[in-house]
């Protein structure tokens, strides 16, 4: 193909990841067999990189190859990273320690403090974050928010409400909670929260696929939230919310785009492996290759003008489309009964399904993408 | 194509596995769909039957949400005994199925979001929602038709197939993350194209 020629230093970072690419395929079917048995996994090196991979550099315990230092250094080098290691199973990566999503919401709205006491508590490679954002009966729409941040002159502030489809939300420890103090969407706020705690509860959900993240239901009654673990406090009114972590949800949509990609990079190697010359295959390289250069065009552009919504929901719905796509494809190629006889297939066309649903869902991305009014009329 | 194909498949059986399907479920309209067809007819090395007609000593490759669903994924020990006419045919039966299943999704999927608010009026006013609803409906409606006229077509019944699986994705989809549980709504759909896939020969699968 001819495309983007990476730099050098993400040229090495793609290369790393993937040979931890090779360590996550081996470990893909045993964690979608028992997620709960997931920390079992988390000594591997390859995980252990990661995890310190994706922790910003002045927060980071161990020295890393410089190969993959630059891991969180833009929105392209976590766009490369990632579509490499979903290359070698996207569920597995959920299933690891460390920011995940809920970093990214941290870097956006934490204060020195606030980042200093998300990281260092998870130093010890054990703990699982939460970014709980979703509702029960309310979907994307986070202006329709229940949840409630209410001032109490005794604690500070009172969190109570429930939130549902949130990965680790009975394992994590610690991670980031949206919730409203007043009717305007203005009001919508973050906290930072500690789990165990006193009116919180936490189950497991059942999923279909990608079942490494634990999705899973968090309910909030009268959780107590000190003053000082209420994010953006440091920031203007305006930037405090939900639009002061833009760039996080951005970033967010790229990396889920990213996997999105990857696990469909996956069925095409492995369709491949298994028939040579299968037909359609030389298309199906060639539209990945295609969304590749998309994702890398468009992640470029995010590290550009972070807060646009738009170039992150175009890349997510295409390349979650096109993965959901591809499983079609690989049962034609593979023939009847191939789904029940490659099992790592039928894992991923179950996982596939998920980026669907996350961090907006494909009508919430089409609201995104198309122009708030009609074209102008060229005379 | 009707006159020609009809003895073949009648139209009263795809009328009556779609009905199985939509009113008792997934394992009632497989059992519909199989009726005088055992595991040796698949064309695979896998088929898939009702949990109830699985015999004693089967290999059973376990799958949890076919489990739920009262399906069964079991070895087939023999070469396929069946004439390509007659698979064509069962793939055709459970295309019905699978029409049935898809129809009973979406009904949930409309009962769902008209209960549900978003933005000040009820979800299912939304255009981007009743579009893919209208489009459910007019894709249901014109595979049905082709499973009647076309059950003998072999890759007319494996494209209907293809469309299913689109279809029971786009129905999935209405229920936001709700259609990703595994308790959820769309467990049958799922499980529905997983039996198809044992079932059915799709047209570059021929090897």
């Amino acid at each position: 193909m001819t495309g983007r020629d990476l730099d050098p230093a993400l040229l090495e970072l793609r290369d790393v990841c993937r040979q931890i690419a090779d360590d996550l395929r081996s470990r893909a079917l045993a964690v979608d067999a028992d997620p709960d048995d997931a920390s079992r996994h988390l000594d591997a090196p390859s995980l252990a990189l990661l995890r310190t991979a994706s922790t910003p550099k002045r927060f980071r315990q161990d020295d890393l190859p410089l190969r993959i230092a630059e891991y969180t250094d833009s929105c392209l080098a976590r766009a490369v990273a990632n579509v490499e290691l979903a290359r070698g199973d996207a569920g597995i990566l959920s299933a690891n320690t460390g920011p995940s999503l809920a970093g990214l919401a941290i870097d956006a709205l934490g204060d020195e403090a606030q980042q200093e006491l998300f990281y260092r508590a998870l130093a010890d490679g054990r703990t699982w974050t939460f970014f709980a954002m979703t509702e029960p009966g309310r979907g994307s729409d986070a202006t329709a928010m229940k949840t409630r941040l209410e001032r109490d002159p005794d604690v500070g502030h009172r969190l109570t409400g429930v939130k549902r489809y949130v990965a680790n939300a009975a394992r994590g420890s610690i991670g980031v909670v949206y919730a409203r103090t007043g009717p305007s969407a203005l009001s919508i706020r973050a906290a930072l929260v500690t789990c165990p705690a006193p009116g919180f509860t936490g189950r497991p959900l059942e999923m279909i696929g990608l079942r490494g993240a634990r999705f899973g239901e968090m309910s909030f009654d009268g959780v107590h939230v000190p003053e000082d673990m209420v994010l953006g406090r440091h920031l203007p009114a305006s930037q405090r919310g939900i639009w002061g972590a833009g760039r996080a949800f951005n970033l967010m949509r790229v990396q889920i785009a990213a996997q999105a990609l990857g696990v469909a990079f996956a069925i095409c190697d492995y369709v491949c492996e298994q028939r040579p010359g299968a037909p359609g295959a030389e298309l199906v390289r060639a539209r990945l290759d295609a969304a590749r250069e998309l994702l890398y065009d468009i992640a470029v552009a995010v590290d550009r003008a972070p807060t646009d919504p738009r170039p992150p929901s175009i890349v997510k719905l295409h390349t979650t489309a096109l993965a959901v796509e591809l499983t079609r494809w690989a049962e034609r190629a593979l023939g009847p009964g191939s789904l029940l006889e490659h099992p790592l297939l039928e894992k991923w066309s179950r996982d596939v399904c998920a980026f669907e649903f996350m961090d907006g869902t494909g009508n919430i991305l089409r609201l995104h993408i198309a122009p708030d009014t009609a074209p102008v009329r060229e005379d | 194509m009707r006159e020609s194909t009809a003895h073949v498949e009648g139209p009263e059986s795809i009328a009556e596995c779609e009905l199985v399907a939509h009113t008792h479920g997934l394992a009632a309209g497989l059992g519909a769909a199989l009726a005088g067809v055992d595991a040796a007819a698949a064309p695979g090395r896998v088929a898939a039957l009702p949990a109830a007609r699985v015999a004693p000593g089967a290999t059973v490759i376990p799958h949890r949400m076919a489990d739920l669903e009262g399906i069964s994924f079991v070895r087939s020990q023999s070469a396929a005994t069946v004439s390509a006419e007659e698979r064509t045919a069962v793939g055709a039966r459970l295309g019905a199925v699978r029409l049935g299943i898809v129809r009973r999704l979406a009904d949930r999927a409309v009962e769902h979001l008209t209960a549900r608010v978003a933005g000040g009026e009820p979800t299912v006013r939304k255009q981007l929602v009743l579009a893919t609803i209208a489009d459910l409906v007019a894709e249901t409606e014109a595979l049905r038709r082709r499973l009647m006229v076309a059950a003998a077509v072999a890759s007319a019944v494996a494209d209907a197939h293809e469309r299913l699986t689109v279809l029971g994705w786009e129905a999935a989809k209405l229920f936001g993350a709700s259609g990703y549980l595994v308790d959820g709504p769309a467990r049958g759909a799922y499980v529905s194209r997983l039996a198809a896939n044992c079932w059915v020969v799709p047209e570059s699968g021929a090897r």
